[in-house]
């Protein structure tokens, strides 16, 4: 993995440049060097181009998957259809869906199987070997056969209580590693509050989950199996006891944590093969490296809007060290505020959390979390801090262009109406984040952000940044739900409707 | 005015940069105005500015310095850089660059010879009036281009709390590590609402100066948060 | 059930920090790599809040009087609404924000400075913004709506701006702390030029703030009715003491008002201009600063009063940070438990009972992020 490491210590100069050109700084000189490094770069980059993946995988026995054709046809019938996110419908990948609109898990493996993801301990390609330190637990360093473990787990509908989910059912392959919906579908049909972020490189993140409740992917894992509304098992016992008698499993576990088959090490297994899920190679990172052609003239005025008029850097910082665009903190950008009784929820959710402490805390803010409206209350629930109220933590942008539906509640549909939404500086409530102000973008700003954002999804899903690129462009055309252009322009004003009881805010 | 003229000449009354004022009087009975014929029009050399005295006041020194006095008043307020130094001097308290007077009489043995009295006043002068221009652009929106009225005084009197010698620092909300000016830049485009300025613009460098003396005899310290 | 995952929690931050410590003994090239999420680490666990809820607690202790809140709004500087949107908007937010309080207070006082350079648009606009306050409205005077046309636009607008009331059983003083002695007319300065040259904080020409003659007697007059155990509460736009005389945090005869307030036992003087948290106790006086809507002020160089709880410095990225409004609980003994609504912070509590202990009791948990 040489070739590897040498990389990334030219891609880690190149950004430097990279961003000094975008402020316009010792342009000149930036640009002398950046030449250089283009040549450097590109032989780094050369082994990261991969093949598309197949239109139509051939399937393979499945080494993971427990779900009966019957079983999979019952829940598909049962399947509220009108909570598809249209992605899951258009485009290339027109592909047959099982439980939950997921892939069958024999054709998610073809999937994965062409993404060439690393199968053991090597350090991914375009990561620092320092900051890698950081992002592996020392108790549960990168082996082969840890990740086989892992693997075989996260495509096993068994860890759910009724055998129709695995993680792979809203962190499916197909579906950029998410299921595309505003909000996952648990057992039963049932719908939980949030929508599913995607796994890819969510080992980055400092925190797990939208209200950062998990510390690690080792914790976060563990939660959605006992959930009642996401996979329903009643304990962790129950859980072990669907899989500890099958002797692979035994075998498997053995190999990778020397012991039998127990609760935590299924959480550090599957922790594990989720390391592999780095997606960090783009045209954006081979404009960042010097190739200013990677990207179009759009896609490069949206980036130093990214860095200057538009702000989005402030929350998104993107770095070598950090490369995935989040600052790992929470901010109450408004989303919530759009929802009843928001600022009611607060006082409520201090008296349900009132006197419990640790364990018992959390696994209280995990169920409001998932089955109520507290869910809005976000990073509060976690923190009972007052500042915290109705916030979430910052979204990574590494392939944003194919993980919609938007916000904690999947309540945005294209990345236009992201930017509308920051445009017209959120939604005003009493803990709107400081940062959130109106940026007064126009419309060709709106563009060229949006299509850098598009140029950060790795090119091993081209095809599919195409097809959505299509598809919301579509949806954008036909409707902007939350362009408002006096706010944005601040003729009206934030909180003008709520002090004054003007029109502000209508939709 | 096509009437009789006086003309005077006298030294400057502690403006400096402007040395010698010659006033023209015209006899105001000659004015369009057709006014009573008591009173004077005078005239400073400006051909612009004008005061209007009393044709019969005695013609004594104290009169004299009276009219003087109020053309001046006037020019000043019509030209408020004329002496900009000593005007921003005198709003905002800047901090002196550091002596340099032990150097004098000393040399290196070169054909340049040592170190003059005068070089070293000029060197102070020079250095002086690149933090003072720096307070001025600091002191103004206008200067600064701010479209909403903001200047970096606004959050940062006598240039506090901008601590010039962390920088280069890792800058979390840029994303990237920042230099004094990428700061002073980001400033400018968001409170302040203007357009980042070119990092070698006679502003930014003064900006820098003004800031940079301000925090005089602190230790250097870059990267500290 | 046993779940472990806190147990996780707590050892991956441990192993983070263990990290982290490790950090200065690598060299420059890696430390600048990881520099980025060391940083991230240190401000994610290192900084507690207090755990402050909606409602603070009201101390009911003594008899005779009902306690009460009043809350507050302060240091606007509002310019022309389409000259500048900015302040516009963060006096809407703390409008938004004194409207929703639970419970209601018994009135909103306005600190001070609601224009910035005093112009008669800039004082109709906060006039019209401030109709929209749900409760009754107490007004004080500031610099900046004065100088341009020494109060004739406020007066006509909010009535003297000296004056005093009775609440509840405690006597309010609202004073006009901000006279200046003439620097304008020897300098033949026009209006404009006069309300500038007081609008620039350390503009060195301005004389130092004043309560002046005048007042002071209006002011022992308006007391001498008053029983010397009969809580007061007094409101001036500078602080009624000397903290930094060059950005004029400061009263020239703080002195001679300090010894009018002497004769009674509980006295509170809350004040704006300082756009910071601030706290003083001089003698029988407890002092608290106002929040600025517009922008915070960094605290003096010099001259800090050992009692403030400080603010950390505000983030330049958060064009909000290190402003608010917020509200005072007048506990039934009449001292005044000072809350700040810090916007996006949690809010911090500075209680009488702090002050009464010169900072040795119920010391407010307070973010440590020091200024330069």
């Amino acid at each position: 993995m040489s070739e590897r490491s040498k990389g990334f210590g030219t891609r880690w100069r190149a950004w430097r440049i990279a961003r000094a050109r975008a402020f316009g700084i010792a342009r000149a000189r930036a640009w002398r060097i950046a030449a250089g490094a283009v040549m450097l770069a590109s032989s780094a980059i050369a082994g990261g181009v991969h093949a598309q993946m197949p239109a139509s995988p051939a399937p393979k026995s499945a080494d993971g998957g427990a779900v009966t054709a019957d079983e999979a046809k019952a829940v598909a019938e049962r399947r509220k259809t009108e909570t598809e996110h249209p992605a899951a419908d258009a485009g290339a990948q027109k592909l047959a869906k099982g439980p939950h609109g997921a892939l069958p898990v024999a054709e998610q493996l073809a999937v994965l199987d062409a993404l060439d993801l690393p199968d053991g301990p090597e350090i991914p390609r375009g990561i620092d070997p320092l900051v890698w330190q950081a992002l592996v637990p020392k108790d549960n360093e990168i082996t082969k056969e840890r990740v086989a473990l892992g693997k075989k787990l996260y495509f096993d509908t068994r860890l759910s209580k009724d055998g129709t989910l695995a993680c792979a059912t809203c962190h499916d392959v197909s579906r950029s590693f998410t299921d595309r919906r505003p909000v996952s579908e648990g057992i039963a049909d049932q719908l939980g509050q949030r929508n599913s972020p995607t796994t890819m490189n969510a080992l980055f993140f400092q925190t797990q989950f939208l209200d950062g409740r998990a510390a690690l992917l080792e914790d976060q894992a563990k939660l959605p199996i006992l959930n009642p509304i996401e996979m329903g098992q009643p304990s962790e016992d129950a859980t072990i006891a669907n899989i500890k008698d099958d002797a692979e499993y035994q075998r498997m576990f053995q190999a990778a944590y020397g012991g039998t088959v127990n609760y935590d090490d299924m959480a550090r297994a599957i922790a594990t093969f989720e390391r592999t899920f780095v997606f960090l190679d783009a045209p954006f990172d081979e404009f960042v490296a010097g190739d200013s052609s990677a990207i179009s003239a759009k896609a490069r005025e949206g980036w130093v809007l990214f860095n200057g008029k538009a702000r989005c850097v402030s929350c998104h910082m993107l770095n070598p060290s950090n490369p995935i665009g989040t600052d790992d903190r929470f901010h109450n950008i408004g989303v919530s505020a759009r929802k009843q009784n928001f600022e009611d929820l607060a006082g409520k959710a201090l008296k349900a959390l009132h006197g419990k402490e640790g364990a018992e805390a959390q696994e209280a803010i995990d169920r409001l979390a998932i089955e109520t409206n507290l869910s809005e209350l976000g990073r509060f629930l976690v923190t009972k801090n007052r500042s915290d109220i109705g916030s979430f933590k910052t979204s990574q942008l590494r392939n944003i262009g194919i993980t919609g539906p938007y916000m904690h509640d999947g309540s945005m549909q294209t990345l236009t109406d992201v930017i509308d939404h920051y445009n017209r500086g959120g939604e005003a409530n009493p803990f709107l984040d400081g940062g959130i102000e109106p940026l007064a973008l126009t419309e060709t700003e709106i563009e060229s952000l949006v299509e850098f954002l598009q140029t950060l999804t790795d090119k091993r899903f081209a095809a599919e940044q195409r097809t959505e690129t299509a598809r919301q462009r579509a949806v954008a055309a036909k409707q902007r739900p939350f362009r408002e252009n006096d706010l944005a322009m601040r003729k009206v004003l934030p909180f003008e409707s709520r002090v004054m009881g003007t029109k502000e805010g209508k939709r | 005015m096509n009437g009789s003229r006086i003309l005077l000449g006298l030294a400057a009354l502690g403006l400096a940069g402007v040395g010698l004022v010659g006033l023209a009087v015209a006899d105001d009975a000659s004015s369009a105005s057709g006014a009573a014929s008591n009173s004077l029009v005078v005239q400073l050399c400006d051909g612009q500015t004008t005061t209007t005295v009393d044709k019969n006041a005695p013609k004594t020194k104290e009169n004299g310095q009276k009219i003087a006095a109020d053309l001046m008043a006037q020019w000043q307020r019509a030209h408020p850089d004329a002496n900009w130094i000593a005007t921003e001097r005198e709003k905002h308290m800047i901090v002196e660059p550091a002596d340099n007077t032990a150097m004098i009489g000393r040399m290196q043995g070169q054909t340049y010879g040592q170190v003059t009295e005068r070089d070293v006043l000029s060197w102070q002068r020079e250095t002086l009036a690149m933090a003072v221009h720096g307070s001025t652009v600091f002191h103004s929106g206008d200067e600064l281009g701010s479209t909403i009225a903001v200047s970096c005084d606004m959050c940062h009197p006598d240039a506090s709390n901008t601590h010039a010698e962390t920088y280069p620092k890792f800058q979390p909300q840029l994303g990237r590590v920042a230099l004094l000016r990428d700061m002073i830049n980001w400033c400018i485009e968001h409170p302040v609402r203007g357009v980042k300025l070119e990092p070698d613009s006679p502003k930014m460098r003064a900006l820098e100066a003004y800031i940079m003396a301000q925090r005089k005899g602190t230790a250097m310290n870059y990267g500290a948060r | 059930m046993s779940r472990k995952f806190t147990s996780i929690e707590t050892k991956h931050y441990e192993e983070r920090s263990a990290l982290f410590d490790a950090l200065p003994r690598l060299n420059r090239r890696d430390f600048l790599k990881v520099s980025a999420a060391a940083m991230a680490a240190a401000a994610g666990s290192g900084v507690r809040f207090h755990p402050t809820s909606f409602q603070p607690v009201t101390v009911a202790n003594a008899a005779g009087r009902e306690p009460f809140t009043f809350a507050y709004i302060s240091d606007s500087h509002l310019y022309r609404r389409d000259l500048n949107d900015r302040f516009v908007r963060s006096i809407l937010r703390a409008v938004d924000d004194v409207n929703h309080l639970d419970p209601k207070p018994d009135f909103i006082l306005y600190g001070g400075d609601l224009a910035q350079l005093g112009k008669k648009e800039e004082l109709d606009l906060g006039a019209e913004i401030l109709k929209n306050v749900q409760q009754p409205i107490r007004m004080m005077v500031g610099e900046h709506d004065w100088f341009l046309d020494m109060g004739a636009r406020w007066r006509e607008l909010f009535g003297k701006e000296t004056y005093s009331f009775d609440h509840k059983g405690v006597h309010f003083v609202v004073l006009m702390s901000v006279n200046e002695k003439d620097f304008w007319t020897a300098r033949k300065m026009t209006p404009e030029q006069r309300m500038g040259t007081v609008a620039g904080l350390d503009n060195g020409i301005q004389s130092r703030f004043e309560v002046g003659a005048e007042q002071r007697e209006w002011l022992k007059t308006d007391l001498a009715n008053v029983a010397a155990d009969t809580p007061l509460i007094v409101f001036s736009h500078s602080p009624l003491y000397k903290y930094y005389k060059n950005w004029n945090f400061w009263t020239d005869d703080a002195d001679e008002v300090q010894a009018i307030l002497a004769k009674f036992a509980h006295v509170t003087v809350i004040h704006g201009h300082t756009h910071q948290m601030l706290t003083n106790r001089i003698g029988n006086i407890d002092f608290h600063g106002l929040l600025s809507t517009a922008w915070p002020w960094p605290y003096a160089p010099e001259g800090l009063p050992k009692l403030t709880v400080q603010m950390s410095r505000p983030d330049p990225f958060d064009p909000n940070d290190g402003c608010g409004d917020g509200n005072m609980e007048v506990n039934a003994d009449g001292l005044v438990d000072k809350i700040y609504n810090l916007w996006n912070r949690n809010p911090i509590e500075v209680t009488s009972g702090y002050l009464a202990s010169n900072g040795t009791k119920e010391k407010p948990a307070a973010p440590n992020m020091t200024s330069f």
